[in-house]
């Protein structure tokens, strides 16, 4: 269970993180939705330790894991993926998922082992020898999400992972998603594609100027007054 | 059972050690030390002997330059301090060079750590900087400091045959030596180059941010890297100053000994283990060669040797051996494809 508690982040005079409170279930979906400015990301920074927070507690298993760097988060088994795609383009595919492997194990052999049973996961088995910035984009986010996988992960946060994506990749990304849920993995998504977080979620997390606006399961949130007159405006009368 | 056959068929194709590119390497190298050995000529095996020292300081520059890509300008330092510890400690003490390589090498490790201490955590040009003026401190150091290290004037060492000195008649030995130095450093990045520690470095050239978020202390991997490589260049530093038998600030921490191990890994190939013994087998003869044959215009064959290297980066910026090494995976790669389609 990851539990932030009071989590205030500032950059300065501008509060991107105001006072969040979230909670995740061990195995649960959980989506972090609102309109752009947030703070959704800034809260996934502070989460996974590339931002120091300004104030509150982030726990994870009753483990305080506030201001961690870091590596030392993803020891602890919170993994995430990025807003744009960040592959060692260098390196082959199975390469990159090794290095998430070699997380776990110091043996070159052992992450072979386990870059290619998470690839036969994820289907990108194919690819394994490609140089992975010669990816497509939806290739390079299927690696990354193998990348973390690899790394053998209580959680997952996945920040706009399937931004860019097309319909059929944007359903190839939800199947995989599930089936890494189904496995025990938690997953905390941000994403914009609404009819992709509404079907994919268990619970939906509403963020508005770095604070909470409304939670809930999908069909609820998706009713909400003030979650409309955040994307959309203030309805007219006959709106 | 299928799939688990199918495993183990590309685990054998991934470690597969008769690799085009091994085996190219491999007879490269054996021919590297046919040659000089061949050779009587004390001019052409002085070349190798030269390029054998470059290529192993070069290849040990590459772990921390071309793996990690921390361009470090002030390898020179380290060299130096290989160089004056165990000249020092012969001349002034009488310790053999072969206890004074190993004392050069672990005080350059100790001056690794704290610039990597100081500089590796920030991100940007810190380390670059903070390379460049640790030498020019050293440089100003050894020059001054002339109760201990003969300031200017330098360190001529005399000539005492003996294994212990580690001075020999002749060239064969030093030629014997240097590959051996050479080899050993090569052979180093060629094993940490499949281990976690090396993929560790490459993912951190690549990105550190992602690299931090797969578990990576990107710091402290760094620190270690440049430890290695400060270590190893070090030894070359202290070899070359038994060769040479003399040694001045000017010249062992001089920018420019920096720069050659720089231009020998980029234009063999950073990041690749055998790019720097490509790299400093072209160069070194190249700028000697050069050097001689434009001898009546001053300064013409620095003017063609920079050209050359313009041109080099220009056209194959991957490096002479970073472009080989991609023709000979790219072959590999077409197999294989070849193969599945069969199948």
């Amino acid at each position: 269970m990851i539990e932030v508690v009071n989590v205030t982040k500032r950059f300065g005079g501008l509060v991107a993180v105001n006072k969040m409170n979230i909670v995740v279930e061990k195995s649960e979906i959980l989506g972090l939705i609102g309109p752009n400015g947030a703070g959704k990301t800034t809260l996934f920074n502070c989460i996974a330790g590339y931002f120091k927070v300004d104030d509150g507690l982030i726990k994870l298993d009753k483990k305080n894991i506030t201001n961690l760097s870091s590596e030392e988060i993803c020891k602890n088994g919170i993994a995430r993926t990025f807003q744009a795609a960040k592959p060692f383009g260098d390196l082959t595919v199975r390469e990159n998922i090794m290095v998430g492997a070699f997380n776990h194990t110091r043996k070159t052999k052992h992450a072979i082992e386990e870059a290619e049973s998470c690839m036969e996961i994820t289907g990108i088995s194919h690819l394994a020898n490609d140089t992975s910035k010669d990816l497509t984009l939806c290739d390079k986010k299927k690696m990354e999400i193998c990348r973390a996988l690899a790394t053998k992960p209580k959680y997952i946060l996945f920040d706009e992972v399937m931004a860019g994506l097309n319909p059929t990749e944007v359903q190839e990304i939800i199947i995989l998603l599930r089936k890494l849920n189904s496995s025990g993995i938690g997953l905390v998504i941000i994403e914009h594609i609404m009819s992709a977080i509404m079907s994919i979620s268990h619970r939906i997390i509403v963020m508005q100027d770095g604070a909470l606006l409304a939670e809930g399961d999908p069909s609820y949130i998706a009713s909400h007054p003030s979650v409309i007159e955040a994307y959309l405006g203030k309805g007219k009368e006959y709106a | 059972m299928k799939i688990s056959s199918n495993n183990n068929n590309s685990l054998f194709k991934y470690n597969n050690i008769l690799s085009h590119s091994n085996v190219f390497e491999f007879v490269f190298i054996i021919g590297l030390i046919a040659l000089p050995m061949l050779i009587s000529n004390s001019y052409y095996r002085d070349w190798f002997v030269m390029a054998f020292i470059m290529a192993g300081a070069s290849c040990a520059w590459n772990i921390i330059g071309g793996y990690a890509g921390m361009l470090s300008i002030g390898h020179a330092a380290f060299f130096g301090i290989g160089a004056y510890t165990s000249t020092l400690l012969y001349v002034r003490v009488g310790i053999s060079p072969w206890l004074g390589l190993i004392a050069g090498a672990l005080l350059s490790t100790i001056a690794a750590i704290v610039i990597g201490r100081a500089t590796l955590r920030l991100k940007g040009t810190f380390f670059v900087l903070v390379t460049i003026a640790f030498c020019e401190v050293l440089r100003f150091t050894a020059i001054g400091w002339r109760s201990l290290t003969f300031g200017s004037m330098g360190i001529t060492l005399v000539f005492k045959k003996n294994f212990f000195n580690m001075m020999w008649q002749g060239k064969t030995a030093y030629v014997l030596l240097t590959f051996g130095y050479l080899v050993f450093v090569y052979v180093f990045n060629k094993i940490i180059e499949k281990k976690k520690f090396g993929y560790y470095l490459v993912a951190i050239r690549e990105d550190q941010d992602a690299a931090c978020a797969c578990g990576i202390p990107a710091a402290k991997i760094k620190t270690i890297g440049l430890m290695i490589s400060a270590f190893l260049t070090s030894i070359g530093g202290s070899i070359y100053a038994q060769y040479v038998m003399y040694i001045e600030p000017d010249v062992v921490f001089d920018i420019m000994i920096s720069v050659q191990l720089i231009l020998i890994g980029i234009l063999g190939g950073k990041g690749k283990a055998f790019g720097p013994i490509m790299g400093a087998i072209i160069i070194i003869p190249l700028s000697s060669f050069l050097r001689g044959s434009l001898a009546n215009l001053s300064g013409l064959h620095g003017f063609v040797y920079g050209v050359a290297l313009v041109l080099v980066i220009i056209f194959i910026p991957e490096g002479v051996y970073g472009r080989l090494y991609r023709f000979f995976n790219k072959n590999k790669k077409n197999i294989k494809n070849h193969v599945e389609g069969v199948m």
